[in-house]
């Protein structure tokens, strides 16, 4: 099973945490809003990021 | 000159909005017996549409699946595919909130021929074994109508009419399903499905179209419309026209044949399915059917037809309507909070003769598929299609303007 990255984007406020533990692979748009790439692998950084996010909007999403 | 960019926004709409003149081309279904009484009442719709046939959860899907009935909402979604997608405990809910400015096909049906509306939901009621219906509307008129409506007839005890609050956003099938259960009236963060927990939420034409076809079979539902694309649909013709209404049309229309018949000035553009949908070359060879809209790179969204004429600047309009998109941000998600704002600004830019393409195309870019709903995609979709569309006018402003006034032949509420 496929595990993609998602932003719930009503609780997102772009702290910018996920950008900052995940450089290039997550920047931010010219508001400090996550832009996620496509296609990233799922691994303990990334479950770093979702868990750092004081916003509690980044999830593993099943597809 | 009057310069409506710079204007508040003209016309609130009332509280409760006069009845729509409403016409069809070819005979008319959902607008049956309209053209004669101002609101079918119990008895007038019993001898204008017949009675009701009786029905069960198979034949239902078998007369859907050979109409291919697709949701009159705006998002399009096949009637019968929703109902064999539903979990769990049932419930019927009509969406009747049309919180599209330019539309007023809703409406019409709900305050004039309320009782179609509530044959329909009751047979979805009682094929998936809802125990309730719940009809949301903004408009009071259309909550008057309705609950006369059920007071009227000895089937209806379990139907409730429930006024939500208005806005753009708030009628999106999410947000209302919120906003009935007590909560903002806002769309949820996290995607969820409305069939998982067991709810059929419908727009208002297209329950009433389950009335019809259940009367007329598929055979006859078929007789008007495409092979594909069987039956009529509802569109409310606006802008440049000597005749705007709620229009009823056999799907596959041709574009020219409903403009003429609206009384439409030579148009400049038109727009098509209100202010998530896109705008269009004036046709030739353009059909109102699913498939005709998408080859041409739009959809009947919530089935509105906006026409502008060669005096109004156009480019002006599109930057009315794109502040108007912006406004209309339930400001939830950021993307969307900021991004529409700034994409208005850009267009307002453009219309003033300043280089704002770049910042444009980057701001949609910036908005596009980024929020918990589906108004920023469709507020970008909407706009670039304009500025697609209005390529000429962009540079025609670029040396000194079109010479046209801002005539508002797109409205847009406060």
């Amino acid at each position: 099973m496929t595990r993609v990255l998602d932003v719930d984007w009503t609780r997102c406020e772009g702290h910018g945490l996920c950008a900052a533990l995940l450089p290039g692979r997550i920047t931010r748009d010219e508001w400090g809003f996550p832009i996620i790439a496509d296609g990233i692998e799922t691994g303990p950084d990334v479950r770093r990021a979702v868990n750092a996010c004081p916003a509690l909007a980044l999830h593993l999403t099943r597809t | 000159m009057t310069d409506l960019l710079h204007r508040q926004a003209t016309s609130a709409l009332p509280t409760s909005t006069p009845p729509t003149p409403s016409w069809a081309i070819g005979t008319p279904r959902l607008l049956a017996g309209l053209d004669s009484a101002g609101v079918l009442d119990a008895r007038t719709h019993l001898a204008v549409h017949g009675p009701l046939p009786a029905t069960d959860l198979g034949h239902l899907l078998g007369l859907l699946d050979a109409a291919h009935i697709a949701g009159r909402g705006g998002a399009g979604f096949d009637l019968a595919h929703k109902i064999r997608a539903l979990r769990g405990a049932r419930e019927v809910i009509v969406n009747g909130c049309e919180s599209e400015p330019g539309s007023h096909k809703d409406r019409t049906l709900l305050t004039r021929s309320p009782h179609l509306v509530l044959d329909g939901a009751l047979v979805l009621a009682s094929a998936i074994g809802a125990r309730t219906v719940t009809v949301a509307v903004h408009d009071p008129g259309a909550a008057q109508a309705l609950r006369g409506a059920v007071a009227a007839r000895p089937d209806s005890r379990h139907v409730r009419v429930r006024m939500v609050p208005g806005g753009f956003v708030s009628g999106e099938a999410r947000a209302l399903i919120r906003a009935l259960a007590g909560g903002p009236a806002r769309p949820p963060g996290r995607q969820t499905h409305s069939t998982d927990k067991g709810i059929l939420l419908s727009n208002a034409e297209s329950v009433a179209q389950v009335a019809i076809l259940l009367r007329l079979g598929s055979h006859r539902y078929g007789s008007s419309g495409t092979a594909a694309e069987p039956g009529t649909t509802l569109l409310t013709v606006g802008g440049a026209v000597t005749r705007p209404g709620v229009v009823e049309i056999p799907l596959g229309t041709p574009l020219e044949i409903v403009l003429y018949a609206a009384g439409s000035a030579p148009p400049q553009a038109v727009v098509i399915g209100g202010y998530h949908g896109s705008w269009h070359a004036p046709p030739p060879g353009l059909l109102l059917s699913r498939a005709g809209l998408a080859a041409a790179g739009g959809s009947f969204g919530a089935g509105v037809l906006l026409v502008l004429d060669q005096n109004t600047c156009a480019l002006g309009e599109l930057a009315r309507v794109a502040r108007w998109l912006a406004a209309q941000s339930t400001k939830q998600c950021g993307p969307c909070r900021f991004g529409l704002p700034a994409l208005a600004q850009d267009v307002v830019a453009l219309y003033r003769g300043a280089p704002a393409e770049e910042a444009a195309h980057r701001h949609s870019r910036a908005v596009l598929g980024r929020g918990a709903c589906h108004h920023p995609d469709g507020a970008v979709r909407f706009v670039t299609s304009g500025l697609r569309l209005l390529r000429d006018e962009v540079q025609s402003h670029r040396h000194g303007g079109c010479g046209r006034p801002i005539l508002g032949q797109l409205p847009v509420t406060s």
